[in-house]
């Protein structure tokens, strides 16, 4: 399976998981949201969403519905679990605590 | 709170599994939706719906793979493609039964023979014993450095003096006690009959853990010298004899020295030693005379280690007991050690050897099988290379065209492993009945959860056997080529012609193995059988007859009943003995010197004689010949001067080129008085065919008080001597109602003697012939296919005007190449291999030359038979119809 190739590893699933947890919705949604919210700095593939979303259900970490949309087509809407919310906490203190210290490695002055 | 998530996983999984359609749908509208959704976007932007669907497409990167990537991320796909590839073989199966049958039915050959034999090993081998803690249970032998042993029983024999040292002295052991096992007269209310009873020293319970389901152990009291006595019976017998009643308790057996109370009933597993059905403690009865002899060994003895204690650590405390024991008492206890063992290990020595080799034998029929399977695949896998062909055309990977074909041949092999059970389940009934009856733990044979264990194993690993070279070979065709040929003879002829000769060759260098060792297996019971005994067994009646009275008592019901036997009609001689040729289990052995006696401490070292009781007549009846001197008579009694026969063999050994009779020799037995020898008497082979007669002394039952209360009436007949039987029993009945009685003939009883080389024999004749079938249709096989494939060839040949003769010397002359190949590495691997069946060959080398020229000729017929057919067909081949199929 082909990955993104500008997110870090592993994540893309947190990506998914904190936009899904904001709010339930379709796959398109999800892939303008990611856009919008990060100022198109994250590319990701129409593609390359779709086998990300199906493992993530297959975890157990989201759950998706069919509903129809406002204008009236049906459509796959993604919710978080409450694992998925768990998952979700874990994710966020790993990425913090990596974040964290790889600017703490970056901000390190040169001599 | 409890976490739901693998409900919701499983809920999932199950769904992609079984609502596979429903799912690809959703998938499939999910990917739809979205393009809709960007084809608005970007015609929103200004473009072409043309132009917006290929952007939208293009921004999907690959859709297909990427469906298949979400498919892939439900994880079910290889369950699904095993039950696509078992659907497709299933089909595939059906459309030739003929094939399937085929390849089943030699596999479940192969598996069934696999799992009836491994259900032995297990059964007997693996199997740990039903006992707590039985790794713990250890026996206790008494081997000596420098005696001679006469049998591996004797080794085994502790004295009473010796025990009660070992016991007193070690501290490895949690308890430690000595038993012997007998078939005794006893009357069970009024009936006389004989039992299995084991009389046994206190600890012997402790040392199995064993509790009784009824009733209680032997108290204190019981035990003591002197005191109550008490029996103990089994399940099975408190069921027979008594109804599985609660009133059991109590009532009296008698015939064990006195009549004893039944104070228990053991728990159902419980038989030791093999097949007991009473036991009593052995002080309560202990009448022999050897209970304070430290020569005296008659005892088996066991002992359960401590929970800390290793083998290694109880068997340096022994050592070093035995040594002090040696130092104390240099008489009787002159190189005596004393070796620890597992029980299991003890119990299962003999036969360990036998049941291995009967497993490699019988694996190797299973390769066998394998083999030809994989012909039979790979003629398949010829037929089908335009479906393979196809199918890696549309896309299958190798791999996956292995693994279906892989699959077909799992499926297969586990029709095969079924049926394979169905034939074992019965094969191992049959190995139990017809196993030697002395074979340990044959009552545990069955066919339990490690069997089945076994039966799937080995039919997964032959399935990857002799599927997967057929496989790899299917799966390397060459695309363009295989479509070109368009289905017919689209074989790259050469590889595959060499790959069917290969396994040829191999299986028969296989059967070639197998046949030389059932060859030479038959040769050595061919020897056993035919080997002079010294004594003709034909026509002889045996009666063994134990009566429960007194001793002197006991003798009158022989001394009344011989001559009334032999004053009957058919019979020619009539004689008694207490223990029959071949019994030597059952037989005393004991130091034999001439002219005086010597101090006890030379005794150790002496040569030592068989020790027979026999009645006058015992040498005509059984038909031993008298070389010199005379046959005991009537009177030789008591009140007379003791008398000897001894046998040649002691003659030869200890008076070479003197004349025995006359002289004086003392058998030490039941007392070491003075006997003369009045004749000398044919060597018998005792210890059964396969051993040399040793030294024998037979003295009359009229002189020794110590023969006990039974003996064996021998009876030779004019006629069929069954026929006499209830003849003789309605002659003891008529002098003592109450004297137990079994018949037997002496061809019966020799005939288990060879009991384990005939099953041996029996069982390696039936793999190996089995083996030779297998080769033979090997080579059939092989032949046919390589006739039909140069049919062309063969009809240019007769066109161009080669004879019948010289076509079928060339399809023939093939075969035979094979089968020389195949002979060659066979029997070179026999000669090899052979080598551990030593000790189980009789008057017969493992290299014996005759084995191997006849086993080389016998696969030469067999493989001309198998050939005749196929070259027949290419010899009849009609030039003209050869031609024109091209």
């Amino acid at each position: 399976m082909s990955k993104p190739a500008d997110l870090v590893q592993g994540t893309l699933d947190l990506l998914l998981l904190k936009i899904v947890a904001l709010e339930p919705l379709h796959a398109w949604a999800i892939s303008q949201r990611m856009k919008q919210v990060s100022g198109d700095v994250l590319q990701v593939s129409d593609g390359s969403l779709y086998p990300a979303l199906h493992k993530l259900e297959q975890e157990g970490w989201i759950k998706a519905e069919w509903k129809v949309t406002e204008n009236g087509r049906r459509a796959k809407f993604y919710s978080l679990t409450r694992p998925g919310r768990r998952a979700l906490d874990r994710e966020t203190a790993n990425w913090e605590r990596l974040a964290g210290a790889i600017s703490q490695v970056v901000r390190l002055v040169e001599v | 709170m409890p976490d739901w998530r693998w409900l919701r996983q499983l809920t999932l999984r199950l769904r992609t599994l079984f609502q596979r359609d429903r799912v690809d749908r959703e998938l499939e509208e999910e990917f739809q939706f979205h393009i809709e959704q960007r084809v608005e976007l970007e015609m929103g932007k200004g473009f072409s719906p043309e132009e917006a669907r290929s952007v939208a497409l293009r921004a999907m990167d690959r859709i297909e793979q990427r469906k298949e990537e979400c498919r892939d991320m439900r994880r079910v796909n290889y369950i699904d493609d095993l039950w696509r590839d078992l659907r497709y073989t299933a089909r595939n199966l059906r459309r030739s039964p003929g094939f399937a049958t085929l390849a089943v039915l030699i596999m479940a050959l192969g598996i069934g023979a696999n799992t009836a034999i491994f259900s032995v090993v297990n059964g007997v081998l693996l199997r740990p014993l039903s006992y707590l803690n039985p790794d713990r249970i250890v026996t206790l032998t008494n081997p000596s450095t420098i005696a001679e042993a006469t049998t591996e029983l004797a080794v085994k024999l502790v004295s009473i003096p010796n025990f009660q040292d070992w016991h007193d002295q070690s501290s490895s052991f949690e308890a430690m006690a000595y038993y012997r096992q007998g078939e005794e007269a006893v009357t069970v209310g009024s009936t006389a009959e004989y039992a299995q009873a084991t009389r046994v020293s206190p600890e012997f319970f402790r040392v199995f853990a064993v509790e009784p389901i009824l009733g209680h152990l032997f108290t204190a009291e019981e035990v003591k010298p002197g005191g109550g006595g008490a029996l103990v019976i089994s399940y099975a017998y408190w069921q027979s004899h008594f109804r599985g009643g609660p009133r059991v308790l109590g009532q009296t057996i008698g015939g064990l020295g006195r009549p004893l109370p039944i104070v228990g009933v053991l728990p159902p597993g419980f038989r030791f030693p093999d097949k007991t059905d009473l036991w009593y403690p052995v002080n309560t009865v202990l009448r022999e005379p050897t209970a304070n002899s430290r020569g005296g060994q008659n005892y088996f003895a066991v002992g359960r280690l401590k929970p800390s204690v290793s083998l290694e650590r109880a068997q340096s405390e022994m050592t070093l007991i035995a040594r002090r024991l040696e130092q104390e008492y240099p008489e009787s206890n002159k190189g005596l050690t004393v070796a620890v063992t597992r029980l299991r290990d003890e119990m299962v020595g003999d036969v360990r050897l036998t049941l291995y080799l009967l497993l490699g034998a019988v694996g190797v029929v299973l390769l066998i099988a394998c083999t030809n399977t994989a012909t039979l695949l790979l003629g398949k896998a010829t037929a089908r290379t335009r479906e393979v062909a196809i199918r890696a055309a549309l896309g299958a990977s190798r791999k996956r065209v292995v693994r279906q074909l892989v699959t077909e041949s799992l499926l297969l092999a586990l029709f095969a492993g079924a049926s394979g059970l169905l034939l074992a389940s019965w094969g191992s009934m049959a190995l139990v009945a017809l196993a030697p009856p002395d074979l340990p733990r044959l009552s545990e044979i069955s066919v339990d959860r490690w069997v089945l264990a076994f039966t799937l194993g080995i039919s997964v690993i032959t399935s990857l056997l002799f599927g997967l070279v057929p496989a790899l070979y299917a799966a390397r065709v060459d695309l363009s080529e295989a479509l070109k040929q368009g289905g017919r003879r689209m074989v790259s002829g050469v590889g595959m012609v060499r790959t069917r000769g290969v396994l040829v060759v191999a299986e028969t260098a296989l059967a070639v193995v197998l046949l030389s060792a059932a060859g030479l297996l038959l040769k050595s019971f061919e020897a056993l059988q035919s080997v002079d005994l010294g004594f003709r067994p034909e026509k002889v009646l045996t009666m063994k007859a134990t009566v429960p009275a007194p001793i002197p008592a006991a003798r009158q019901f022989f001394e009344d009943v011989l001559p009334q036997i032999r004053a009957l009609p058919g019979v020619l001689a009539v004689g008694a003995t207490m223990a029959l040729p071949g019994r030597f289990e059952s037989m005393a052995t004991g130091p034999y010197f001439f002219d005086h006696l010597p101090p006890q401490r030379e005794w150790p070292a002496a040569p030592s004689a068989i020790i027979s009781v026999v009645a006058p007549g015992t040498f005509r009846a059984l038909g031993i010949p008298l070389k010199s001197g005379r046959d005991f008579t009537d009177g030789d009694d008591a009140d007379k001067p003791l008398v000897a026969v001894v046998n040649e063999a002691l003659v030869r050994k200890s008076l070479p080129g003197e004349n025995p009779i006359g002289r004086t020799v003392f058998c030490l037995f039941d007392s070491a008085q003075p006997m003369t020898i009045i004749g000398v008497a044919g060597d018998v082979r005792e210890r059964g065919p396969a051993r040399e007669p040793m030294p024998e002394c037979y003295i009359p039952y009229r002189q020794h008080e110590f023969n006990g209360p039974a003996l064996s009436v021998v009876v030779r007949t004019a006629g069929d001597p069954i026929g006499l039987e209830d003849t003789l029993r309605r002659v003891a009945n008529k002098t003592s109602p109450t004297v137990p009685m079994k018949f037997t003939t002496m061809k019966a009883l020799l005939s288990e003697d060879v009991a384990t080389p005939r099953f041996r024999t029996l069982l390696f004749g039936v793999f190996a012939g089995l083996a030779v079938c297998l080769a033979m249709a090997g080579v059939y096989g092989v032949m046919a296919y390589t006739v039909a494939q140069r049919s062309n060839e063969f009809g240019v040949r007769i066109a161009l005007g080669a004879s019948t003769g010289s076509v079928v010397r060339l399809v023939l002359g093939q075969g035979l190449a094979l089968a020389c190949i195949g002979l060659g590495v066979g029997l070179a691997a026999s000669i090899a291999g052979t080598r551990l069946l030593k000790s189980m060959l009789f008057e017969v080398q493992p290299n014996d030359p005759l084995v191997y020229v006849a086993v080389a000729v016998l696969l030469g017929a067999v493989v001309l038979v198998a050939g005749y057919v196929p070259a027949n067909r290419a010899a009849k081949i009609d030039p003209l119809t050869a031609l024109r199929q091209e």
